[in-house]
């Protein structure tokens, strides 16, 4: 597993406040939601803000405010902001 | 197919951008507008008010192309089938980059275009800054910026509508996917050539999935479906990933590309105060607290002030007071017939009985109701109460947008079992018509079981709403059971909170008061029409004297009851009506166990015929064979427990 592999963690770890960038989505995720994540514009290193974890995965893309099932948030892999990663 | 000359221009765009305002606008029909996805289900059609030879068409909301939900199909059928002039996509001005995603699959179909920019408002109020002449520049077409709610831009973008022509192509996919499209294409151009929409636009789509583009392929075709379904299935199998995720993707980085080129940000230190309110309502520990205030200020409104103070007014002061009796005297002066007097006047009046419900009792608990909705509506509220709802509909095998239907329900059962084609599957449509069907009051019906119960005890409002709910939730339970399908885990859009604009709520309240009462009075008046002929042909006191057994034996409800439940096979309300009416010869008991069985008893009959065109008939009398027998199993039951503990 490469150093930036390691550096990513499931959206629905993250606490909320932290913003991250989106790496890539899990093979758990079918097709058809993976269409409907990307077209609320989830695309591979957009950043995200995460607001909150419970009782869903509620995150900020842009000015679009999502919420996820952690059932879906488990399986979107994220890393940290660059600014962030020596925190 | 609509073969004559292109007169029609179509509103496309994301669900929730404001296309039904900004269509209310531009025609002054009204449609029905909401702060939450998937209001409009269907296609509207209506003249333009700046040319009367125009058409307009306000198409439901596309989270994407190719086409996948429902209502995403129903905007592809009008795109492939009306003779559409040009496009006006709307877009949200925040979110410049996914309504550019969209523009990149519209400009490939060649059709002349116009983007309204919308809520431009909003996006200034979060530092977005769009440079608008670049984009329109880039596009090479017309780009406004529009506020609908308040009507700017709007005289700006008729204007443009002149200059519209097809948007430049945003991007060229990869080389191996490029050959295919034009493969695709040529075939099209060949085989099923389409009088409007451009070849590599429909090769694009067909190759991304698109049923409603493939079955007019198939449909226009021909023999020539077969090339056309070798060459997909040829490039499906070469491409290396999934080739719809790969096309969507491709648009993706294009729009990404071009929204940075012509958008600014400032940066903001804190957030708005509609995104605190926003939050607040979703949060773990604020949000139940939020959601039992909003239900009492509802409950309210709609249960004491609508039910109990209006009705009040109504139905005693005015009704019973002014009109019956000088409604009365003059039938007794001018109509002869005794028959036809009684007809008119007498206990199954059409006056005295059915316009009295309709009017009296009915219309101010819908009319509160509708006003409460439409407040909700246009918040924002209801999509995060999806949210809020989802570990609860888990437990029933649906995810928490089921929860909008539902809460559609208690305004109009009707309007909500059209509205389950905003849930994603089959199987999630079939459970909460079902459910809806089952135990689900419309707001009429709502308003009276609150203000029977109401006058009762608060007790016993409460054991009927935990009845309703426990009923809800078994039955949701067990149907998640036995229909086979896996629950779709939950992903939406949560709109900005907003106030509420009257208008616009007034508006909304008036257009689902129109269609109501267009439903409910010519159904009232028949169904009081049907007791006063069974009444003077001796068969009422029958099937009373026949309902004995099942009404007071098992119900425990005086035997006349058995007439609210007649009443109640065209509409539950008026059943409940009925009961309502004798409610000062109800005990607590009697009223409650009467509460549920007519809550839970056949949806009425406009409901019933939905469930029909959305389910089919074989799964619609399936509910209802269910569903009648259930309502008088539940409410004997609870008339049994009740008497043992209450």
């Amino acid at each position: 597993m490469s150093p930036k592999h390691e550096a990513r963690l499931p959206l629905a770890f993250i606490p909320p406040g932290s913003e991250v960038c989106l790496a890539a989505f899990g093979e758990e995720i079918d097709p058809l939601q993976r269409e409907q994540l990307t077209a609320y514009g989830l695309a591979e290193s957009r950043p995200l803000k995460v607001l909150q974890q419970r009782p869903m995965t509620v995150i900020l893309a842009e000015e679009v405010e999502l919420a996820l099932e952690h059932g879906v948030a488990r399986h979107i892999w994220v890393a940290r902001k660059d600014n962030e990663n020596g925190s | 197919m609509n073969n004559t000359s292109p007169s029609i221009i179509a509103l496309v765009g994301h669900p929730n951008v404001g296309k039904s305002v900004l269509f209310h606008r531009l025609t002054g029909a009204y449609v029905n507008v909401s702060n939450y996805p998937g209001t409009t289900v269907e296609v509207t059609r209506a003249s333009a008010r700046f040319d009367s030879a125009l058409t307009l068409l306000d198409t439901p909301g596309v989270l994407a192309l190719p086409s996948r939900s429902d209502d995403e199909r129903a905007t592809m059928r009008a795109l492939l089938n009306e003779s559409t002039r040009c496009l006006v996509q709307v877009g949200d001005a925040k979110n410049l980059r996914r309504t550019l995603t969209l523009t990149a699959l519209l400009a490939e179909l060649g059709v002349p275009m116009a983007l309204a920019l919308n809520m431009h408002d909003e996006a200034a109020a979060r530092g977005v800054t769009v440079d608008i002449p670049a984009l329109a520049d880039e596009l090479g077409i017309p780009v406004l910026a529009t506020v609908a709610t308040g009507g700017e831009g709007i005289g700006e973008l008729t204007h443009s509508l002149s200059q519209a022509r097809a948007p430049e192509v945003l991007l060229r996919y990869d080389d191996e996917t490029e050959a295919d499209i034009a493969r695709v294409a040529a075939a099209i151009d060949n085989c099923a050539p389409h009088p409007r929409l451009a070849a590599r636009g429909l090769a694009i789509l067909y190759l991304g999935g698109d049923d409603e583009v493939a079955n007019w392929l198939t449909k226009h075709s021909g023999e020539g479906f077969a090339r056309l379904d070798a060459l997909r299935t040829d490039a499906l199998q070469r491409s290396d990933a999934d080739l719809p995720a790969l096309l969507a993707r491709e648009r993706t980085q294009a729009a990404d590309a071009l929204a940075a080129s012509v958008i600014q940000r400032a940066v903001r230190s804190t957030p708005l105060l509609s995104q605190r309110v926003g939050q607040a309502v979703v949060h773990p520990v604020w949000g139940i607290p939020i959601l039992l205030g909003v239900l009492f200020a509802v409950y309210e409104f709609v249960g004491v002030f609508g039910a109990t103070t209006l009705v009040g007014l109504l139905e005693e002061d005015l009704f019973e007071g002014l009109l019956n009796p000088a409604f009365t005297h003059f039938v007794s002066v001018a109509v002869d017939i005794p028959w036809a007097q009684e007809m008119l006047v007498g206990q199954y009046g059409l006056w005295t009985m059915g316009m009295t419900y309709a009017l009296a009792l009915i219309l101010p608990i819908v009319t509160t109701f509708f006003i409460a909705f439409g407040v909700l509506e246009d918040s924002g509220y209801l999509p995060r109460l999806t949210v809020i709802a989802n570990r609860l509909f888990a437990t029933i095998g649906l995810n928490g947008r089921a929860v909008l239907p539902m809460v559609l329900g208690l305004g109009c059962v009707t309007m909500a079992t059209l509205t389950t084609r905003i849930l994603h599957s089959p199987r999630e449509r079939l459970i909460t018509t079902f459910l809806l069907a089952l135990a689900i009051p419309c707001s009429a019906q709502l308003g009276v079981v609150l203000g029977m119960l109401g006058g009762v005890s608060f007790t016993a409002v409460l054991i009927w709403a935990l009845a309703m709910v426990g009923i809800l939730l078994l039955a949701g339970f067990l149907a998640a059971k036995l229909i086979p399908g896996r629950r779709i885990p939950l992903v939406t859009e949560l709109p900005p909170m907003r106030l509420p604009i009257l208008g616009n709520v007034l508006k909304k309240t008036g257009g689902r008061l129109k269609w109501y009462l267009i439903e409910v009075i010519p159904l009232f008046l028949l169904g009081t029409f049907i007791m006063f002929a069974l009444d003077r042909l001796g068969a009422l006191p029958a099937i009373i004297e026949a309902g004995e057994p099942l009404v007071t034996g098992w119900l425990g409800l005086p035997k006349e009851a058995s007439a609210a439940f007649v009443m109640g096979f065209l509409r539950r309300d008026f059943g409940a009506t009925g009961l309502f009416a004798m409610a000062h010869d109800l005990s607590p008991i009697q009223a409650v166990v009467g509460m549920i069985t007519i809550t839970l008893f056949i949806p009425c009959f406009a409901s019933l015929m939905m469930m029909v065109k959305e389910q089919g008939t074989k799964t619609a009398l399936i509910m209802l064979g269910l569903i009648v027998p259930f309502a008088f199993f539940i409410g004997g039951l609870f008339n049994l427990i009740l008497r043992a503990i209450w």
